[in-house]
């Protein structure tokens, strides 16, 4: 059986999730990940299935914070994106002339994608009425045979005949610093709009590098709501992507050794509620190897299920990897106890963590009797 | 009294425990049910807790939202969004007209114009894309000639230049004028001074007619051009309100 | 983390309960301690939504923006607030002592100092923004805001710099004071659930400390479902009771778990060096009140580069510091070195209390200990040592091996030909020594303010706030 045809059964008759640049860039975030490498890959719809299993996943915004987040938008695109174009001037040296500016939105949603292609190629053969600035443009991505469609939230174009993601997000900077976090966030859904319009030149036929790997990352800056723009590197991210993008279109060695039919349909009845026996999911899903760690929580929908296996299982990585480094690959809770206590023999290789985790106990005891 | 506050505080607190894990479980019909209930219960939180239902002044309103719609575009001359007509509205006319009360009005000018075409004095209706089917979010009025109703793709430019000079133009010593010029203004080259007061008009005029002389030509080129297919294409409400897009006409037909 | 810790997280989830990992408290605890716990809006950088807060268990203070995209509403807030945690602050200015320097003139140093708790370390970074987002306004001009804002502003700033400091307690953050004294058997991501947490500690691992209807997140990130279906509904009615009481439910749940945790610490008994380091808390807090005072402007939006570069030395001097004194503190901390070869203890089996080195006048006494221990002593000879038992003396690492180490003690011993009683220690005695000193180096040669080089910037120019600063919108 090829392995298309296996993740369409690991999937089953459950619609396929399609992926936004969000759910892709987190694909990255768990590489060593089988189970979540093979339900990715077959388009599983993740949420779904952890709330099926009783392990609903802890997300979810507010919908103060996605106002918010759409009216920055709004404001940054007023005008003619009055004020992005002052950013680009003044961080790109964008010329005073380029300021054609065109909504792929005006065509109906079904030819946003064909309209978006035509524009790009448009520009990428420099005729002399190439637009400067594309809102709302519609981009494709192959995921392990499986379109997604991305949207990303400007493309310009004309800065030194290259073109720039534009992403802009509402965390604010604050005195020229901004959460770590929210921009790495920023920087790895942005390098999946990288990787979608260098692909779309690549099949037009034209130098896919002209897609910049720098990306203008937009935010308020301090308290007031004034847009500030900065260049920012996904080179990283998009090495990163790319691997995990190859790594799920090379399934097929997850896929060895896992029965023919295993699947993780949910088998959804005519109202779309799933029937499958929560038991047997269950049981097919822990046929997958998984690689918990607390990280988990803030990025797979999976994570209370994986937390509650790793829990059953004894597995140190609850703890952390911090810990688990510590620990020198010894992965089972119990395991490392019995070395500390001495009620257990270290295996070849252990001596070392052995002999520091009963130093350790013994100091313990000594120090807490 | 305060028992009968104490039973609807739990059974509000229930109710809220139970909306939020009807939502958890994406159960979307219990979370409706329970949130009718919990709002019905709300409710008469309220009115127990302050003798009534609390009543939401609106200011009285001598001038309709059309006519301060159209106040508004007139003053700036060029197509805008809704955003900047209301702070233009609120900046000169003493409006108080919020842009979610603008979503409906083209489509009520639409059907107004349907049932008897040119009947009023003028309507308030969409920009033209150059597929001739309405922009998103812009507004103009019916008595501009077609030219100025087309959008090209530098006419965001453009449009946005022309009411900057249009609010630099205006005499007032509003706060709120000053406000909205700055803001304008910071987006123009060389239209701020640096400091951080109200800019000086006429130096904003000049700045943003400057620009406007580099894209002057190929805008009226390409609207010129628009226009003359609009003319020889749409009917009078289309010219108006635009073409239907092929998604639309699909929607209508499926209603 | 060390392994020490790591153990005792793996112990934590063996068992169900959470760990000791010290046998004394770290930190210092008021008397009167303020619990802060700030909420914001979701989306917002800084935009205040509530607080509780207060210093009386039974009398929490409620503060909220019925409408917190009104920004004269949140000024409201933050004068309030100010009206809350200003006469706390300034309270403890009344007395004070006259402490004497000695290359310095004498200053004035409180008798003790305000103590504000938050929960979680994001607590501290949202106290830093409410400041940054105040310190700068004016109570005249454009956009005036009432006269406490911006001191308020320029306190909150202070404590939440202070609480980057390490071995501070001006502003501890709960959760990070808890995790010091015990491991749990969750990950440190988890840790930052103060509900959580304190399961751990007291009862066990619960799963209800997750789900945001029983345990309300502490702060500052309230629950997206509290939001939506709770929070939005009862601002768009308008009605400011509601919101009050939408918050209150959010809020009550950790103000109660704050006060069970600082019963939890005050159960500890102090460690020997709280004190010292609440006494730089108090001579700190005494310099800001006094800079205050002065009419100096309020802290600048970023540190110059010499600024900053002092800065980080003075952090790591006192991370050293602190690390230092813990360990001497407390026996638990001290086996995290024994166990990496830093620090040994064992039972004195031999001294030599007269041997003596030099001649004639320079003949100095250097009494001989030989100790036997189980612990990897990882120290070559030469090494000088500190010991926790006799604070006041040096030694030196003569010889280990074989479970046995000789130290030679080398400071401390007086000018006497023979040692007082007690100086040495007497065999069966338990001893530990450690290279770890508490008298860390003085500042690195940092050159004054003025002379920053110009590969960093030049000379700061002295931080004036601009018309700008006091006009910036408040989100
Ligand atoms: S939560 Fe489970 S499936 Fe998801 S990445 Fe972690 S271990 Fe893999």
């Amino acid at each position: 059986m090829n392995p298309q045809h296996r993740l369409d059964v690991l999937r089953g008759v459950t619609p396929p999730r399609p992926h936004d640049a969000r759910a892709i860039a987190a694909l990255a975030a768990n590489p060593g990940c089988a189970r979540r490498a093979l339900m990715d890959g077959a388009g599983v719809d993740k949420d779904a299935a952890a709330r099926h299993l009783g392990f609903p996943a802890p997300f979810g915004q507010s919908p103060f914070a996605i106002t918010r987040g759409n009216v920055f938008e709004a404001l940054v695109k007023a005008d003619g994106c009055a004020e992005l174009l002052r950013m680009l001037r003044e961080l790109l040296g964008l010329p005073v002339a380029e300021v054609a500016y065109h909504d792929v939105e005006n065509v109906g949603a079904h030819l946003r994608h064909a309209h978006t292609r035509t524009l790009i190629d448009r520009a990428a053969r420099d005729e002399h009425d190439a637009g400067t600035l594309y809102d709302h443009p519609l981009l494709s991505l192959e995921i392990a045979g499986h379109t997604a469609y991305l949207e990303p939230d400007v493309v310009a174009f004309q800065l030194g005949g290259r073109f720039h993601i534009v992403e802009i997000k509402s965390f604010a900077v604050i005195d020229g610093q901004a959460d770590p976090s929210a921009v790495a966030a920023a920087a790895r859904q942005a390098a999946v709009y990288v990787l979608a319009l260098r692909t779309l030149l690549e099949e037009l036929g034209h130098d896919p590098l002209k897609v910049s790997h720098d990306v203008v990352l937009v935010c308020p800056e301090n308290f007031a709501n004034r847009p500030v723009a900065s260049l920012v590197d996904v080179r990283r991210q998009l090495a990163v992507l790319r691997r995990q993008l190859t790594r799920m279109s090379a399934l097929d060695r997850l896929l060895e050794g896992l029965p023919d039919d295993l699947t993780f349909d949910l088998r959804p009845d005519d109202d779309g509620r799933p029937t499958r026996p929560v038991a047997e999911l269950a049981d097919a899903l822990r046929r997958t190897t998984a690689r918990y760690a607390p990280d988990c929580l803030s990025t797979c929908d999976m994570c209370f299920f994986c937390r509650d296996e790793a829990r059953q299982e004894g597995a140190s990585d609850l703890l952390g990897r911090q810990v688990r480094d510590e620990l020198g690959g010894v992965a089972s809770v119990a395991e490392a106890l019995g070395l500390a206590d001495g009620t257990r023999d270290p295996a070849a290789g252990q001596e070392e963590i052995a002999r520091l985790l009963r130093n350790a106990e013994r100091l313990r005891k000594e120090c807490l009797t | 009294m305060s028992d009968r506050l104490d039973d609807l505080e739990r059974r509000i607190d229930e109710l809220r425990a139970g909306v939020r894990t009807a939502m958890r479980a994406r159960d979307g019909a219990r979370a409706r049910v329970l949130r009718a209930e919990l709002r019905g219960a709300e409710r008469a939180w309220d009115a127990l807790v302050s003798g009534e239902r609390p009543v939401k002044e609106e200011p009285p309103r001598l001038v309709t939202v059309r006519e301060q719609v159209h106040q508004g575009l007139r003053l700036l001359g060029a197509a805008a969004q809704p955003r900047l007509i209301v702070a233009v509205s609120a900046a000169f006319f003493g409006g108080t007209i919020s842009s979610s009360r603008l979503t409906s009005l083209r489509r009520d000018e639409e059907r107004s114009f349907r049932s008897s075409p040119f009947g009023r004095p003028y309507y308030l209706c969409a920009a033209l894309t150059d597929r001739l089917s309405p922009a998103r979010g812009l507004l103009t009025l019916s008595a501009w000639p077609l030219e100025r109703r087309v959008v090209g793709p530098l006419s965001p430019r453009v449009d946005f230049l022309t009411c900057a000079i249009a609010v630099a133009e205006q005499e007032t010593g509003d706060e709120r004028a000053d406000r909205l010029l700055v803001r304008m203004a910071r987006n123009i080259p060389g239209a701020a001074d640096g400091t951080l007061g109200p800019p000086h008009r006429g130096r904003v005029i000049e700045a943003a007619r400057a620009e406007l002389r580099v894209h002057a030509d190929r805008d009226t080129r390409d609207r010129a051009e628009l226009a003359q297919r609009a003319v020889a294409q749409l009917d009078d409400a289309a010219r108006l309100f635009g073409a239907a897009t092929l998604g639309t006409i699909k929607k209508e037909y499926a209603t | 983390m060390s392994l020490l810790t790591s153990l005792a997280r793996l112990r934590a989830l063996d068992e169900g309960i959470a760990q000791p990992i010290a046998t004394v408290r770290h930190c210092h605890l008021a008397d009167r301690p303020m619990v802060f716990i700030p909420l914001k809006l979701s989306g917002e950088a800084a935009a205040p939504l509530a607080a509780m807060l207060g210093a009386d268990r039974d009398r929490p203070r409620l503060l909220v923006v019925a409408q917190p995209r009104n920004r004269d509403l949140r000024f409201a807030w933050a004068a309030e607030l100010a009206g809350v945690l200003l006469p706390y602050v300034e309270g403890f200015l009344r007395d004070t002592e006259t402490v004497e320097r000695r290359n310095a003139d004498p200053y004035e140093r409180a008798i003790d100092a305000p103590q504000i708790l938050v929960p979680n370390r994001a607590g501290v970074a949202f106290v830093r923004l409410l400041g940054r987002s105040m310190r700068f306004r004016r109570a005249d001009g454009p956009y005036p805001v009432p006269e406490s804002v911006p001191l308020l502003g320029r306190w909150l700033t202070y404590f939440a710099e202070r609480a980057a400091y390490p071995g501070s307690s001006l502003m501890p953050a709960m959760t990070e004071e808890l995790g010091r004294h015990w491991a749990s058997g969750q990950s440190g991501l988890e840790d930052a659930n103060l509900a959580a947490l304190l399961a751990w500690i007291t009862t066990g691992p619960s799963d209800d400390a997750e789900d945001p209807l029983i345990w309300p997140p502490a702060g500052p990130a309230t629950d997206p479902g509290f939001d939506a279906e709770v929070l939005a509904p009862a601002m768009e009615s308008g009605s400011a009771e509601r919101v009050t009481e939408a918050l209150r439910t959010q809020l009550e749940p950790s103000w109660r778990l704050m006060w069970q945790a600082i019963d939890l610490l005050a159960g500890l008994e102090e460690g020997a060096g709280v004190a010292s380091r609440w006494e730089q808390d108090r001579g700190s807090f005494s310099g800001m009140a006094a800079h205050v005072a002065e009419g100096a402007p309020p802290q600048p939006r970023r540190d110059g580069a010499v600024a900053a570069a002092a800065r980080l030395a003075r952090m790591e001097r006192a991370q050293a510091a602190y690390d230092a004194q813990r360990a001497y503190d407390d026996p638990l901390v001290m086996a995290e070195h024994r166990l990496t070869g830093e620090a040994f203890a064992g039972e004195v089996v031999d001294t030599d209390p007269g041997n003596t080195e030099g001649e004639g006048r320079s003949r100095k006494l250097r009494p001989l200990v030989v100790i036997k221990t189980d612990d990897p002593v990882r120290l070559s000879p030469g090494t000088s040592l500190g010991t926790p038992q006799r604070r006041a003396q040096g030694a030196e690492l003569v010889s280990a091996g074989e479970g046995l180490v000789t130290v030679k003690i080398t400071k401390g011993m007086g000018r006497g030909r023979t040692a007082a009683p007690g100086a040495v220690p007497e065999i069966g005695e338990r001893v530990c020594y450690t290279s770890l000193t508490d008298d860390f180096q003085g500042s690195p040669a940092l050159p004054d303010a003025e002379a920053t080089p110009w590969t960093h910037g030049g000379p700061p120019r002295e931080y004036v706030p601009d018309d700008e600063d006091a006009q910036e919108e408040w989100s």
